[in-house]
């Protein structure tokens, strides 16, 4: 392949060669290397946490590589800020949405290079403009209409019409259609055809490979930050190879002591047919004492907003919860932990799991203040440092002391502390978002312990996790969610290649639901 | 103008761990620097004005009045210190120390009520005017800002048509038996056998004391202070950890309106008559005495001995110029400029904490 390519005359569109980049305890990139032609649609592939987010931030200016380069239509080229990658004509649309509501259609395609007479904005030539870059995409739409009064897909076109309005030659799309419905879907797909027959070189990320046998060329897998497919032709593949190409990592699996769960009575934590003002459909699962039940599928699945609803953040429009088998209508946080204690350990612990500003003390005794205090709100200090003395220990968070801000933690440390409180408040349910990202190897299999250990001493666990492997580790079943609904579950072997190959298959829809948990 | 998306950095980023300047700047307990800071900043002024001056240190003439003046900031200080330590602001802590003192006022003219009583139905409509605030704003979601900002206009009008109604002067001048004393007594009225208090120590004092010891006890020791402050620190977080957070913003605002309705009464008491305007000159001064003393604009951090000594500083300035005989307007500018300064302190801290905790995503 590359031999064939160095011999052609024309260089590829877009080398990125080796790249390294180091988060601190982590090596997000580890010589991933990503090759595009022009005229030509390739695919990046990836688990979650493979490193493709990583690769685009990289090869749009976003972030700068610790080691590797960049090629750019045979160029080398350092990009130091996203407007660099724009001058290089690279442009992306990222997975979030990325306009400006209040603006319309054509001052957000052309946000990037407002066109100007004098000082002034020059609002015909801004609507010419719109208008070619929608017609590359052989959209209409008014390009006055202010970009809020648009379906999600339309905005999704706004915004590949703003990446190609600054004469891009590379075009990186990052999950583009995960928030389309399947006639917006094979619309996006079709504009992809028409860019690639115009010469732009794309890259499309995608968890669906239905979409990117459809209409990939070439595809790229990344494995742990490596590359371990580079630019081969999709046709030379088969779905079952890919798959086994993004999950065949050596899986090194834990010993862990057998658990057993809690067959008698009712389940800890059972929802029956459970409908949100969110979007939930019809969700229905147990979890009992002793039981790690994991809850996988993909970013956007409503997996978080599921544990929101259980909470009282998000409406229960209809269906059942009930709590060790007596129903429960819970409408805060403080009413969960307090009346059916229950925990929730949230994804985004800097936003919304730490007091980063406050010392530890508070960031773990926040929870039980409701319980120790006394006559006139009376905290005993005493009381509270041994508290919290004791699971700090319990956890082993390594800190300076019970005063040091909780922002000056490490990562794993940080997220101890955001468990660690829902330990002190002794619940019985435990709700783990994402546990263990951005959090080095060996902090994770420490924590991979501690959760199977708190399932050991009988709580009923909701593993909510994105890391196949983590999930795959310490679940006894796996329940997969796709567009906020149950796809389907399987019981968990503890064997890494069947389990991934069957979760997969559930949440690409590949396979009828069959054995359900 | 480049709109890129995911701006900043760092999915992993473990902050490198700082323990050795740890504990927290501006915390309750810590900051002990910066309040010794602002000691040795006040004495040598006072130092400094006395010897320029020798008049600046006269008890009755001039200590006397500054301790008053500093008595009562100190509570307005705390009555904005209380919106701050959720994070929000209090921009009608004036005019809520009006209303109250309106029905302060209401209460000795129209309902004869005694000293204390009266002092009661005023904290109460303090309390109740705060917690009507804190309410709208933790319903509808509006910024503390813009709901205290309407909330002053809205008293500004009700305060004075009250007054145009229902007196002659614009002032309830009625005075219960009591608030003469609480005017000129010094602790040299307090005497034990035949050794008495100092002249220049004000009696009202006695309720800034009370009003610290209070609010000291709710931030450093109790459930409802520290949820206030967590709630300042991480509202999202507080939610999730059970933090009833709306309860919380309303005890904040009804706090805060009880301490200006305190603030209120006391300048009315020491002034002699409750008037539309008191608390006109609130404002300002109310965020210079907390900043100063280390409490966090951003919320979660409070220092109630800091504010009485931020207070005491901008006291000791102001008394010290007019002791000098500086006018009016240059005095403002230079209290303009020490405002200026506590808010960039204020803003390097916060930056620092954020640069050290990384709270980027």
């Amino acid at each position: 392949m590359t031999d064939i390519a160095a011999a052609t005359a024309t260089p590829p569109a877009l080398l990125a060669d080796r790249l390294v980049k180091d988060f601190p305890g982590v090596r997000a990139l580890d010589g991933a290397t990503l090759r595009m032609e022009a005229g030509s649609v390739h695919a990046l592939l990836g688990e979650n946490g493979a490193g493709k987010s990583t690769l685009i931030k990289v090869v749009t200016g976003l972030y700068r590589p610790d080691g590797g380069s960049l090629v750019v239509q045979g160029q080398p080229t350092a990009l130091s800020s996203p407007h660099d990658a724009v001058q290089a004509g690279i442009s992306v649309v990222h997975q979030e949405r990325n306009v400006i509501p209040e603006f319309s259609v054509a001052e957000n395609i052309t946000l990037r290079q407002i066109p100007v007479r004098g000082r002034l904005v020059d609002r015909d030539e801004m609507r010419r403009q719109a208008r070619r870059c929608l017609d590359l995409l052989d959209v209409d739409l008014d390009v006055d209409a202010p970009v809020k009064t648009l379906s999600t897909a339309q905005i999704q076109l706004v915004e590949i019409a703003k990446a190609l309005s600054t004469d891009s030659r590379v075009l990186l799309l990052d999950e583009p259609t995960s928030a389309l419905t399947l006639q917006e879907t094979e619309r996006l797909l079709e504009v992809i055809g028409r860019l690639r027959d115009q010469g732009t070189a794309i890259l499309l990320v995608s968890h669906k490979l239905e979409e990117v046998f459809a209409v990939c060329d070439t595809v790229t897998v990344l494995r742990d930050g490596a590359s371990v497919l580079e630019a081969e032709p999709v046709a030379a593949y088969t779905k079952d190879e890919i798959v086994g190409l993004m999950v065949g990592r050596s899986h090194t699996k834990d010993a862990f002591a057998p658990r057993t769960v809690d067959p008698d009575g009712p389940p800890a934590l059972e929802l029956d047919a459970i409908s949100t003002a969110a979007g939930h459909r019809n969700i229905s699962l147990d979890v009992r004492r002793g039981e790690i039940v994991g809850l996988y599928g993909l970013v956007g699945a409503g997996r978080t907003e599921l544990a929101k609803a259980l909470l009282g953040l998000e409406r229960v429009v209809s269906g059942t919860m009930r709590v060790h088998g007596e129903p429960a209508r819970i409408r805060d946080v403080g009413q969960a932990l307090g009346r059916h204690r229950i925990g929730y350990v949230p994804e985004n612990r800097k936003e919304e799991g730490l007091f980063l500003d406050q010392p530890l003390t508070r960031n773990i005794a926040v929870t039980v203040w409701a319980r120790i205090r006394r006559a006139f709100g009376y905290v005993p200090p005493q009381r509270e440092r041994d508290l919290v003395r004791e699971y700090t220990e319990r956890l082993g968070i390594r800190s300076a002391g019970p005063r040091q801000l909780a922002g000056q933690l490490s990562g794993g440390n940080q997220q101890k502390v955001s468990l660690a409180k829902w330990l002190a408040a002794k619940t019985e349910i435990l709700i783990i978002d994402e546990p263990t990202v951005g959090i080095d190897i060996r902090t994770k299999a420490a924590f991979h312990r501690l959760i199977w250990q708190l399932a050991a001493d009988g709580l009923a666990i909701l593993l909510i996790t994105s890391d196949l492997s983590e999930m795959v580790t310490l679940a006894d079943r796996i329940t997969v969610m796709r567009d906020f609904q149950i796809a389907g579950g399987v019981p968990n072997t503890h064997d890494y290649e069947p389990m991934s190959q069957a979760v997969i298959r559930l949440i690409h829809g590949a396979a009828p639901d069959t054995a359900v948990a | 103008m480049s709109t890129s998306s995911t701006h900043e950095t760092d999915r992993p980023d473990p902050p490198p761990p700082e323990p050795t300047r740890s504990a927290g700047a501006g915390r309750l307990p810590a900051g002990t620097s910066q309040r010794i800071g602002l000691l040795v900043a006040i004495a040598a002024l006072v130092v400094l004005f006395g010897s320029v001056q020798n008049s600046f240190y006269n008890q009755q003439f001039s200590v006397f009045p500054l301790l008053q003046d500093v008595a009562i900031f100190t509570v307005v200080g705390l009555s904005q210190m209380a919106a701050l330590s959720i994070g929000h602001m209090n921009l009608a802590v004036g005019r809520m120390a009006a209303f109250s003192a309106m029905f302060m006022g209401l209460a000795y003219q129209r309902w004869h009520l005694p000293l204390y009583a009266g002092l009661a139905v005023g904290l109460l409509a303090g309390a109740a005017i705060g917690a009507l605030t804190g309410w709208i704003i933790s319903t509808t979601g509006v910024n503390s800002f813009v709901v205290t900002l309407a909330m002053d206009f809205a008293l500004l009008g009700l305060v004075s048509l009250v007054y145009s109604q229902f007196t002659t002067a614009a002032a309830f001048t009625t005075k219960p038996a009591g608030m003469d004393g609480l005017r000129n007594y010094s602790l040299a009225d307090v005497c034990v056998g035949s050794v008495c208090g100092s002249p220049a120590v004000p009696q009202i004092l006695l309720f800034t004391i009370v009003a610290m010891l209070l609010i000291g006890y709710l931030y450093a020791r109790s459930r409802t202070g520290r949820e206030l402050l967590l709630v300042g620190s991480n509202i999202t977080a507080a939610r999730l950890s059970g933090i009833p957070a709306g309860r919380r913003v309303i005890f904040a605002h009804a706090l805060s309106g009880t301490l200006a309705a305190l603030a209120g009464f006391m300048l009315a008491a020491t002034s002699g008559s409750f008037t539309a305007g008191i608390g006109a000159e609130f404002m300002i001064p109310s965020f210079i005495g907390p900043v100063l003393g280390g409490t966090l604009l951003t919320g979660g951090g409070v220092s109630v001995i800091g504010t009485l000594l931020g207070t005491s500083l901008v006291q000791v300035i102001r008394q010290g110029l007019t002791t000098l005989g500086i006018g009016l307007e240059s005095l403002n500018i230079y209290l303009g400029v020490i405002l200026l300064l506590a808010l960039s302190t204020d803003r390097i801290r916060s930056a620092v904490v954020t640069r050290r905790a990384a709270t980027s995503r």
